[in-house]
């Protein structure tokens, strides 16, 4: 089991994980809501579920990328499905590969802080 | 006056500035990193933005996101609090850039204050007495010579230095090589830049600093002393009191117009604080830092003034609210900080979660603070939970005082300094007063051999 770790500070981070998910986000639908570990890489977490969320490394405004992607739009393969614009900087947020977008958490032109999240990606 | 402002911050000072703000009628911006979501002071803002995780070099120091959240919220103005980005001048210049006021002096005055050595050349400069001392020395060699030049003992100082690192006292030539390295190599750690000058030291001194307030008219004001010789062996501070105890009116005088004196020459405009040694009535400047301190409330509730408020305004453009003659000390103020320290191991830091919090109150008891019951303390960040402050009509009523609410304090579940500071109050050196900055390491030594 991922979570089956022996050294304590980790095990402390989980359940920090858990206690802080209602402030980190918009409600997360799926079992990865509260088991999830916040990510100290800031760029997505994996669950055993096939769900990526994809979160902003970037406090600013996120811009859609086009074609726009709604619930359900199918990605063939990696793409842009938004930037958040961060002192007039572009920084694309990506798929990571293929697959359908299960979630959508935040609105275009919505501003956005550090890990949270954007996007729900199923493979 | 601002519309909006961004604290760039956490713990207590957030807490802090997020109520000046309020009371100014200012909306507040708050930034935390994801260790910190469940904070006070991000429950306080108006508004609030995580800009990291939890290590500070990618929050609360990552400039870009802090910058980036003051853009987006609409704020005209940051308050950087006390450490992380208080005194980068760098990082006031990048608010200049996108307009946005860092609240603080000119980045200049912070630059040169910041660098230690040109900070004693200006206020030698401008007539301010210092420490016999050197330049930048090169290497081990140049001092060695120095030293000798000098006479033992000295001390070492990290000229970006701060927090008592980088600093290293040598009493004789055979301890300064391995004095030298360590304290070359904690300040390269610490603060990149591992560049050191020396210093006589000034034996058993106390150290009394001086707040002054100017705004950008020219107006500058004193706000009296405070003593903060109660200092770990770190050279932290653990409890300051104002005004400082049995100190001759002709030495007080003496600070208070000498840190006029210099805050002139350095055209300050905001709240500012000037560190003295003071050994047998002769008075060194030490250092001058551009910021609001950790101790500000003791001058506060000993003179009845706001100074985070009038620093928000004077930031603004707005003019002192108050003159010199207006500024009356009233009484006796004491500040005993809380850290989350284990005081029987050298006041290591300690990390938990917070299982039972009762904080003091009452008659003359101020306590600026931002933890609760359940409380996570991360282990990334400044160990002080609380400041609990008491203020008396007299030094022995405010020391009781602080016996007391130290006595109704209860902070469960991690290690903290209340007892130490309750032991401090109960001391006979300290109640007599006016002891040096050795008084705290030979206090916990002497109840280490009580244990």
């Amino acid at each position: 089991m991922r979570f089956r770790i022996d050294e304590e500070r980790l095990t402390i981070d989980i359940r920090r994980a858990e206690r802080r998910a209602p402030f980190a986000a918009p409600a997360v639908e799926g079992p990865f809501a509260t088991d999830a570990p916040l990510p100290s890489n800031g760029v997505a977490v994996v669950d055993e579920s096939p769900r990526t969320v994809v979160k902003a490394e970037f406090v600013g405004i996120v811009r859609f990328s086009r074609p726009t992607v709604v619930r359900g739009t199918s990605l063939p393969e990696d793409r842009e499905l938004a930037y958040v614009e961060s002192l007039g900087i572009r920084n694309p947020v990506r798929s990571g590969g293929p697959g359908r977008v299960a979630a959508v958490y935040v609105g275009d032109g919505e501003a956005v802080g550090y890990g949270q999240p954007l996007f729900a990606i199923e493979a | 006056m601002f519309g909006k402002l961004l604290i760039a911050n956490r713990g207590e000072i957030a807490v802090r500035i997020n109520r000046a703000a309020h009371e100014l009628g200012i909306e507040t911006v708050a930034i935390y990193s994801e260790a910190d979501r469940g904070s006070l002071h991000v429950r306080n803002a108006d508004r609030s933005f995580c800009v990291g995780p939890g290590p500070v070099a990618r929050s609360y120091l990552n400039i870009p996101n802090i910058i980036s959240a003051a853009l987006i919220s609409g704020a005209d103005a940051i308050h950087p609090g006390y450490g992380f980005l208080a005194e980068n001048a760098r990082f006031a210049e990048i608010c200049a850039d996108h307009g946005l006021t860092f609240v603080g002096p000119a980045p200049a005055t912070i630059a040169s204050m910041g660098d230690k050595a040109t900070a004693k050349a200006i206020m030698a400069q401008a007539g301010v007495p210092t420490t016999p001392g050197t330049d930048i020395l090169g290497n081990v060699g140049e001092a060695l010579a120095a030293a000798a030049a000098l006479g033992y003992p000295v001390m070492l100082k990290a000229t970006a230095g701060g927090g008592g690192k980088g600093m290293r006292g040598v009493r004789n030539p055979d301890e300064l090589e391995h004095a030298f390295a360590t304290a070359q190599a904690e300040a390269e750690a610490n603060f990149k830049d591992g560049r050191l000058y020396m210093e006589k030291l000034i034996e058993r001194p106390r150290h009394v600093e001086v707040q002054i307030v100017g705004d950008g008219f020219g107006n500058v004001v004193h706000v009296g002393e405070r003593d903060c010789s109660v200092q770990k062996p770190s050279h932290q501070k653990l409890i300051e009191e104002a005004p400082a105890p049995r100190l001759g009116a002709a030495v007080r005088a003496r600070l208070h117009a000498v840190a006029l004196e210099a805050a002139r020459a350095v055209r300050y405009s905001s709240a500012g604080t000037l560190e003295f040694l003071v050994s047998n009535d002769e008075v060194y400047f030490m250092e001058m830092n551009t910021r609001i301190q950790v101790e500000h409330p003791v001058t506060e509730m000993l003179y009845g003034v706001d100074l985070v408020k009038e620093q928000i305004r004077v930031a603004a453009g707005e003019r002192l609210s108050f003159e010199q003659s207006a500024l009356v000390p009233r009484g006796h103020a004491i500040e005993c900080r809380i850290n989350a320290e284990e005081a029987s191991n050298n006041f290591a830091p300690a990390a938990g979660t917070l299982t039972d919090v009762a904080l003091p109150g009452g008659c003359g008891v101020r306590v600026d603070s931002h933890v609760f019951t359940g409380l996570d303390v991360p282990p990334f960040y400044d160990s002080l939970l609380a400041k609990v402050v008491t203020h008396g009509a007299s030094r022995d009523e405010a020391i009781d005082r602080m016996i007391a609410a130290l006595g109704d304090t209860r902070i469960a579940g991690i290690k903290t300094t209340i007892a130490i500071c309750r032991d401090v109050m109960r001391d006979e050196t300290f109640r007599a007063g006016g002891f040096g900055i050795d008084f705290l390491p030979n206090f916990a030594a002497a109840s280490a051999v009580a244990r």
